[in-house]
Formats: structure tokens, C-alpha cells, sequence
């Protein structure tokens, strides 16, 4: 359940419910906004200073942007050199084109390597596959490793932010779910008690579970070097102990050089979780004798990113380096939360890159999430011009609908094909705002206000008052005075 | 299913539909690559002692302990900090310096010092470790993060994961103010400024970059410290430039 | 100096008090005004809500009948950025090179209101006078798209009698978004709820705003909720002189 008496919205954009009905769902929830806004302003103060702080921001930022760019650009020079690199340093690399191949090639390494269980970092790249479900189904346990995740995985929630996964939950609703699922009678809500927990728990896993899976946050094409950011030392453990390690990475992940990351982690620790640098960075090229797994396998993931790669004004949304900054600062995820875009990507990366995932076949409701408000495009590090790529997907999105019989009966469309032909012409123009005038007396009270409208027009009132037409527009007053200066 | 040749293929015939300006070869991509523009902040501009001093602030603000020796000190000052930690059972790496296991050794009772050369994980020797030393291969300031490249001196990850506490050992020469400058150091060959001594690191196949004791802030954004990984960390700053 | 006044579909619909407050304005600071009898709207709902080529035949016609003014004056910060920032991509993928050169030679001339009296009129004292406490909603578009920074504050300064309140979270939405307030209305609700407690907060007599899009949003929740605070575009405060005892207000 997303919270005590609310439904719970599907988090696979195949059967999402459209963002307004998913969206009220969460603004009925008192607890969950609240955990929200918390999260958020916590988040924001401190990357706010440190942005500060950090003089050379905005040129790192730029020097972010051009090189996600030309990586873009170089798509596949870089992955093949990544590719022969990690080859060379032990290591294997698979290509998967969408996620159904990707679950079954992991699933065939678990099988070749007798795994019955796994552990897991944290990693949306194996939720946007539905990874974790498909293992079990196949005879494999899974265990998160993350303690958002593990939450989640205990509880039964769904994720709804890709930092901070578990960041509509509080203390005491952790506390109910340990405590019923470790067994843990006398277990307070105090956060430390809950890591403690956590801690304890999870030992056992990484000292005697074999396998692990994991993604990164970057691959290094110069040295076949993966890399993955951290907090919580979860993902050493995951990436260190194990004997067999298989990394679920998107194919627009990669870096053209190991002093790349100079620039990267300067900005996403600060841009993800407000600090300098985050407590971990774990960098491992292939296999090294002595030192970790042994068998090492890269599943490079497609699943759409090629069909994004290839569109010019959408290319962008690859940049992504997955810190959350513009879910952080958005105020419609403020008040929504991230389960309202019926993702395991939300907020305004969401918007953008789950319909395009999706070629558009679904979340058609996601491009218009949003205000175009601007805000997410400041604080991007890698600078995607967010807004630019909403307003493309909403022009597919009514180019999609110019094509359906269903057109005719959604008001908002036909109101805007009556507009354009009035605002074709001024007579047409001036003729509507007559019609206008006389239509909306009807709904003028006495003092000069609409507080009812029908139809789509309720849309307005049931919220928010809307003054009456005045008896003479702009244009008819200078018309007058013009006559008047004659 | 396709087959995983196919696939490879494929995947790359998509990319190369989609990208039509990208290099032609390997010389135009290394042209291009260079012209990428990088205005930000390479080197910094503190003087050797407000870096260490920077280093030093860094991480006591995470909550490290911080002891500065000179290179003649250094045998005590890891003697001293042992003995302060109430743990007897230690981990090192197989190039360890003598001098730091035997002076230790001889002044602490009930010390004992597992050298790792190669323990199996699954034997719990390392697990049964309460505390782990080692070397490191770089200090950043500003962020004040420790830089392991698991060298002899650094052991194997897995030794500075497991253990509740960590003593490191970061010589002052071995701090950088930024980021950019370890990279620079690590390039090959490396971008060094004409001021720095031969600091050549070479790009490493493993690094941790440690900054800081675990965390989260998973629950409610509170900041809890010590999930997983060493919850006590233990820095001395031996002065040697 | 001469300026062509593009009043905007909704200002010239709803809003005529906005546009009256600029003429009497600018033509106190000497400028003569001249109003195009043809002009409809710029195009940015049809272009925010993706009806791309609708968007373009306004343009168009945009920019046809402004071919040969100079100073073209808009009080909407929204309009602008659709014609500095969206009419260029509109033009890219619809238009031909003629259109895209007549567009490149008209953009420096278009101007925001405020734009127009800090840049173009080098003035920052219009010789207003408006003596209440009024709280500034600074729209996104001028915010980001525009980059109006100081000019508003600058100009409200030179105000007689104007207190100006500081708002808390100044830079953000009030959840307007033109059509997400109707295709999102419950979100657009909430995002408007939690601006109006910070703007209420600030206890000032009125609201106001360098967009009527914003003020009808923001002004239509404080008439339906009783709020006692009003909105008034900044037009209207900058016209308002010594002689008026209070402004037409936007109630």
C-alpha cells in the first residue's frame, strides 16, 4: 500500500493511471505530502549551499553538458572501446536490446553460476526492467541491500523517488514494517535503532551470498572502469564480497575518459544528496586477482535509449546522470510526490524519459505534468533543457491524437481548433469576445464575478473565482478614443 | 530470443543510424574530445599547509579523528592511537612497514596484528578483525576525501570494508586541493603542473574514494552515520613536505 | 520615441484596465502609442499545449503585422519568452528563410513593459505614486526565460509610498501554467494553495505581478476564499499617480 487507506498506483507506465488521476490520489494523502515537502527542503537547503559554495558551478555544469553530448554524439566508438577494455581487464559485456533480454540474460549468469539467491544495489535501471519480480518468479531470491530499498521490499511499496526511494515513508511506518518482518518486538522509531536493524540484518547476506547485482552510475570507455556513488557502504559490500557480480548498466552511461569523473562527481553528489562528495565511490576495471569477484559480467541496456539517441531535440534527455536535482526542485513532485507519474522514474526526468521509453504508446499524460515552470533546467547539472523536451513530447503526443476519432470529444482539444480559427482573423477574434461577453452573463453574479462554469470550464471554478468579461475590451476603448481624437 | 551476437549488432546499428555526425575515426574523436571546454577550476590556489589544514577541517567535520606526527613520530603515533581505541585484534595489508607493526606489538598487550595475504573472506578472519591500517594514496580537501588505489600498502578492498574501525595513514604530500588535480595526477601520462614533484599515480584498476563514515538519509532525511563499512575512522596526518 | 502596443488576446479580453494603465503611462513619459486593430493572440497556449502548427500560423501573422513597427511593447512576460524563446524552433522546423529573416530583424525590437522602461527609456522613475503595502509575484518566464532580474524591483522602488513586502519563496510557481491549470487543475490547486500562504503571509493590501496570467490565478482563489488581498498588475501601479487616490484595482 503507498500509504494507510490510499490506492496504490501502478508504478509500470503500461497500466499507470493518467497523471491527473494518479496525481489526486497522492494529494488526498496529508502524510505522504508532508514526508515529501520534508525530504525536499532538506535536500535543497544543503545542495543550495554548496552551490554556492562552489564558484565554478555553472562552468562545470557546461563543461558537464558538452561532454554527456559528445559522448552522445560518439555513441558507439565509446561503447566499443568500453566494450574491448573490460574484455581485456577479465571482465564480460552483453548487450541486451530491450528488458525482456536483459532479465533473461542475468537469469541465464545466476543459472550458469548455481545462484539461488542474489544480493542487490540499488540500481532503477533493474526496476525499469522489472527485474526483480521475474528472478523470483524464475526460483531466485533477491535481497536489497539499499535500506530504502530494503523498506520497500519489506513493506511492499514502490519506490517513488530515484535518490531517496523511500522518502514518502516516516519513521514509524519503517518501524511497523521491521519490526513485523525482522521479528523485532521492542524495536523503537528512532532512525538509528532502524539503520542498526538494518545493519544487523543485512550482514549475514553480504558475508555469505555469493552473487550480486548492481548498476553504475558511470562507465569509463578509456579503461573499462565502472563506477558506482554511494552512501551507505552497502554497494562495497555488494561489489567486494561476492564471488560472481553482474552490472545492469544504460548504454548512454558511458564516459570517453577517466579524468571525466573530475567534472561528474563534483556535481552529482552535490546535485543528489547536498554534499561535496559522497561517502563512497567504488571504480573496478574487469577482475583483478586477489581482490573481489572473479566473474564479472556488464548487461548493457537499450530498451528505447537508441530510438531517444536518434531524435534531435529529445537526445538530451540521455545527458541524464540520475542526481534528482529537478524532482527535488519541481513544485508540482512537491506536492505529488513521485507515484503519481506511474514510474519508476518520476518528476521531470519522468516526464521526459518515460514516455520516450515507451515510444509514446503510454504516459502520453506525462508531458503535461508540469507547469513549464523552468526550475528543473536551472538546477540540472548536465544542463537538459527539460521544458523544450516536454513541449516536443506534447507535440507528438496532440500529433498522435490529430490521428484518433476520439479527438472529437475531448473538449480541451476542440476548444483549442475553434481558437486557432478565431485567432486567425481579427473580426473572428472580435466577434468571439462579443459571443463571449453575452455567453458568460448567464454565469456573472451580481458582483461582477464567475464562481460556476459547466463542463470543462468547472476545471477553473472549482477552485478559483474568474471575473466577469468587462462590457468593453481593450480594443473598443482605444477604437473610441481614437474617434474621440478625430 | 535473439541471440546475443544479434543483439550486439544490432544495438550498434541503431547508434550508428542515430548519430550520423559522430567521428569518422579514432584521431577526429580525439580532436573533438579535446576541444570540449573545461573552464572550471583545475588546480587550487591554498598554499601547502592551508590544504593539509582544509584536509584536516574536512574531516573532522565528518567526524574523523585527526592526529598530525612528522615521519620520525609516526610508529608512535599509530601506536598511541591503537592503544586508545580498546581493540586488540588488527588487520593490515602485506606491505605494511615493519616498523609500524613492531612498535606496536611490543607496546600494546593483547595486540595481535593479522598481516592479509590473501585470507579467505569466508574463514571470518578479516570479520573477526575489530580494526583494520593502512596507507592511502591521495588526499582532496575539499572534499575531504581519502583516495585508495589497494596497493600493498592499501590491501585489498574488502580489508578496509569489513572492520568497525579504521586507522589511516595520509601523508601530507599526498594532499591535492581539488578533484581535477588527483585526475591530473592519474592521466597517462599525467598533466602535471611543472611544480609538483614526480606524483605520478597511474590510472588505477580499483580506487575507493572514501569521504566520510557511511550514511544514510533514508529515513525522514535524517542523517544517521555508520550503516555499513568502518564507523569509526581514524586519520593521522604525518608531515613530511 | 513611438511604441506599438501588443496588448495580448487575454489582457485585451479580461484585462483592459492593464492595458489603459500603459498607455496612460507611457504616454506621460512621452512616447506615442499606436495599436494594431489586427492583432489576435502571439500563439503560446496552442504552443504550450502542443498544437505546433496552430502556434505557427499565429506566429506568422505575429510577425507579419510587426514587420515595420519599432518598440513593440507587451505587458505579459509569458508572451515574450513564447516570441524570444519558442518562435525561433516554430520558424526552424515550419517556416521558410524569409520568415525566419523578417523574425530575426523583429526580435530586438519586441520588449516586455519593464524591459522597455529600464532599457529602452533608460528610466527608472516613472513618477509614480501608489502608498500601500504590495507583495511582487515574480512569473517564471520573466524569472528564467527573460531574465528581468532587477528591472521590476528597480522600478517599484522609485514607487512614492510603496511598501514592498519580501515574499518567501519568491522564485516559485504559482502553478498557473496556462493550460495545466485546466488539464492539471487539482495540482494546479494545491501548487496555487501553498504560494497564496506565502504571499498572504507577507500582509500586504495587494499582489502584484508583471503577468495577468499569474494575478487571475492568484486573484481568482483570494476572491473565492475571501482572502482580503487583491491583485494589480504592476502596469497599473507604475500608472497610478499622486492625483489618483487609488488605482483601478484588479479586485
Amino acid at each position: 500500500m503507498t500509504h494507510a487507506g490510499s490506492a496504490r498506483v501502478s508504478l509500470d507506465p503500461q497500466f499507470a493511471p493518467s497523471f491527473p488521476q494518479a496525481a489526486l490520489i497522492m494529494l488526498r494523502n496529508p502524510q505522504l505530502r508532508k514526508n515529501v515537502a520534508h525530504a525536499i527542503d532538506v535536500i535543497q537547503a544543503k545542495r543550495g549551499k554548496l552551490v554556492v559554495e562552489k564558484t565554478d558551478w555553472q562552468e562545470l555544469r557546461s563543461a558537464a553538458s558538452a561532454i554527456r553530448f559528445h559522448v552522445l554524439d560518439n555513441l558507439g566508438a565509446y561503447l566499443e572501446q568500453f566494450e574491448s577494455r573490460c574484455i581485456a581487464a577479465g571482465g564480460h559485456v552483453h548487450w541486451a536490446s530491450d528488458a525482456a533480454q536483459a532479465r533473461q540474460i542475468i537469469l541465464d549468469l545466476l543459472r550458469q553460476a548455481n545462484a539461488s539467491e542474489v544480493i542487490k544495489i540499488k540500481t532503477m535501471t533493474s526496476a525499469e526492467i522489472q527485474l526483480n519480480p521475474f528472478l523470483q518468479a524464475a526460483g531466485v531470491s533477491v535481497y536489497e541491500t539499499d535500506l530504502a530499498e530494503i523498506i520497500l521490499q519489506l513493506g511492499d511499496e514502490d519506490p517513488s523517488h530515484i535518490v531517496v526511494p523511500a522518502l514518502h515513508i516516516n519513521r514509524s511506518q519503517v518501524r511497523e514494517i521491521f519490526a513485523r518482518t525482522m521479528g523485532l518486538k521492542n524495536l523503537s522509531d528512532d532512525p538509528k535503532e532502524l539503520t542498526n536493524a538494518a545493519r544487523t540484518y543485512l550482514r549475514q547476506k553480504f558475508l555469505t551470498v555469493p552473487t550480486a547485482i548492481s548498476g553504475a552510475n558511470f562507465l569509463i570507455a578509456e579503461t573499462g572502469t565502472v563506477a558506482v556513488v554511494e552512501s551507505e557502504g552497502n554497494g562495497r559490500m555488494c561489489l567486494t564480497l561476492p564471488r560472481t557480480l553482474i552490472s545492469l548498466v544504460g548504454i548512454e552511461k558511458v564516459l570517453p575518459r577517466f579524468q571525466d569523473l573530475e567534472v561528474m562527481l563534483q556535481l552529482l553528489a552535490r546535485s543528489a544528496v547536498g554534499e561535496r562528495m559522497n561517502p563512497y565511490t567504488s571504480l573496478w576495471s574487469g577482475v583483478t586477482p586477489g581482490d573481489g569477484p572473479q566473474n564479472f559480467h556488464v548487461v548493457l541496456l537499450d530498451n528505447g535509449r537508441s530510438s531517444i539517441l536518434a531524435k534531435t531535440k529529445e537526445r538530451q534527455t540521455l545527458k541524464c546522470i540520475r542526481c534528482a536535482a529537478c524532482m527535488n526542485t519541481c513544485p508540482v513532485y512537491r506536492q505529488t510526490g513521485g507515484h503519481a507519474y506511474g514510474s519508476v522514474y518520476p518528476g521531470p526526468i519522468g516526464a521526459i524519459l518515460t514516455p520516450q521509453l515507451m515510444q509514446l504508446k503510454h504516459a502520453q499524460t506525462l508531458p503535461y505534468a508540469s507547469s513549464l515552470c523552468g526550475a528543473c533546467y536551472e538546477v540540472c547539472p548536465v544542463k537538459i533543457n527539460i521544458p523544450e523536451v516536454l513541449l516536443e513530447l506534447r507535440a507528438q503526443v496532440v500529433n498522435q491524437e490529430r490521428r484518433q476519432a476520439g479527438r472529437f470529444f475531448d473538449l480541451m482539444y476542440l476548444g483549442l481548433r475553434v481558437a486557432n480559427l478565431i485567432f486567425a482573423t481579427a473580426w473572428g477574434f472580435h466577434a468571439a469576445q462579443r459571443m463571449g461577453r453575452i455567453g458568460s452573463r448567464f454565469f456573472t453574479r451580481k458582483d461582477g464575478w464567475i464562481h460556476s462554469l459547466p463542463s470543462i470550464g468547472a476545471k477553473w471554478t472549482q477552485t478559483r473565482d474568474l471575473r466577469g468579461l468587462p462590457k468593453q475590451t481593450f480594443h473598443q476603448w482605444w477604437a473610441e478614443r481614437v474617434k474621440g481624437e478625430k | 530470443m535473439k541471440q546475443p551476437v544479434q543483439s550486439r549488432q544490432r544495438i550498434l546499428d541503431r547508434i550508428r543510424a542515430a548519430t550520423p555526425t559522430a567521428a569518422k575515426d579514432a584521431s577526429q574523436l580525439a580532436d573533438s574530445y579535446a576541444a570540449l571546454p573545461r573552464a572550471y577550476i583545475r588546480r587550487g590556489s591554498l598554499s601547502a599547509q592551508a590544504r593539509v589544514e582544509l584536509m584536516i577541517q574536512r574531516l573532522r567535520e565528518y567526524d574523523a579523528e585527526v592526529v598530525e606526527c612528522t615521519s620520525a613520530e609516526l610508529a608512535d603515533a599509530i601506536t598511541t592511537q591503537l592503544a586508545a581505541s580498546g581493540r586488540h585484534l588488527f588487520v593490515a595489508p602485506s606491505g605494511t612497514p615493519n616498523e609500524w607493526l613492531v612498535t606496536s606489538a611490543w607496546k600494546i598487550t593483547g595486540l595481535e596484528w593479522t598481516i592479509d595475504h590473501g585470507l579467505p573472506i569466508d574463514e571470518h578472519e578479516i570479520e573477526k578483525a575489530e580494526g583494520v591500517v593502512t596507507a592511502a594514496t591521495c588526499g582532496i580537501a575539499d572534499s575531504g576525501t581519502i583516495v585508495l588505489h589497494h596497493s600493498a600498502t592499501e590491501g585489498r578492498r574488502v580489508l578496509t570494508l569489513l572492520p568497525d574501525y579504521y586507522l589511516c595513514i595520509l601523508r601530507s604530500s599526498q594532499i591535492v586541493e581539488t578533484l581535477p588535480e588527483y585526475f591530473s595526477r592519474c592521466q597517462q601520462p599525467p598533466a602535471l603542473h611543472p611544480s609538483d614533484k614526480d606524483l605520478s599515480l597511474g590510472t588505477p584498476s580499483l580506487a575507493t574514494y572514501i569521504s566520510g563514515p557511511s550514511a544514510t538519509a533514508d529515513i525522514e532525511m535524517t542523517r544517521i552515520k555508520g550503516v555499513h563499512g568502518p564507523r569509526i575512522l581514524v586519520v593521522i596526518v604525518v608531515r613530511d613536505n | 520615441m513611438r511604441a506599438s502596443l501588443f496588448i495580448t488576446c487575454y489582457n485585451d479580453t479580461l484585462f483592459p484596465e492593464t492595458g489603459q494603465a500603459v498607455v496612460r503611462l507611457l504616454e506621460r513619459l512621452g512616447v506615442t502609442l499606436d495599436f494594431h486593430p489586427k492583432q489576435t493572440c502571439c500563439g503560446q497556449m496552442h504552443s504550450n499545449t502542443g498544437f505546433r502548427g496552430e502556434a505557427f500560423s499565429q506566429a506568422k501573422r505575429f510577425v507579419r503585422l510587426y514587420q515595420e513597427k519599432d518598440n513593440i511593447v507587451i505587458p505579459s512576460s509569458s508572451c515574450v519568452a513564447m516570441i524570444r524563446d519558442q518562435y525561433p524552433s516554430l520558424f526552424e522546423e515550419l517556416g521558410n528563410e524569409d520568415l525566419r529573416k523578417d523574425f530575426a530583424a523583429l526580435v530586438p525590437r519586441v520588449f516586455e513593459l519593464s524591459e522597455f522602461l529600464i532599457d529602452r527609456l533608460g528610466v527608472e522613475d516613472v513618477g509614480a505614486t501608489f502608498t500601500h503595502r504590495v507583495v511582487y509575484h515574480a512569473s517564471c518566464h520573466g524569472v528564467r526565460v527573460l531574465n528581468l532580474g532587477e528591472r521590476p524591483y528597480k522600478l517599484m522602488a522609485k514607487v512614492r509610498g510603496l511598501d514592498l513586502a519580501p515574499l518567501p519563496n519568491v522564485d516559485r510557481c504559482c502553478g498557473f501554467g496556462g493550460t495545466f491549470s485546466i488539464k492539471n487543475a487539482e495540482v494546479s490547486s494545491a501548487m496555487l494553495t501553498v504560494k497564496l500562504q506565502d504571499i498572504l503571509s507577507t500582509r500586504a493590501e495587494y499582489c502584484t505581478a508583471l503577468d495577468n496570467s499569474c494575478l487571475m490565478h492568484l486573484g481568482g482563489a483570494m476572491h473565492r476564499e475571501y482572502a482580503g488581498m487583491k491583485t494589480i498588475h504592476l502596469a497599473q501601479i507604475l500608472a497610478s499617480t499622486e492625483a489618483d487616490s487609488q488605482a483601478e484595482a484588479t479586485l
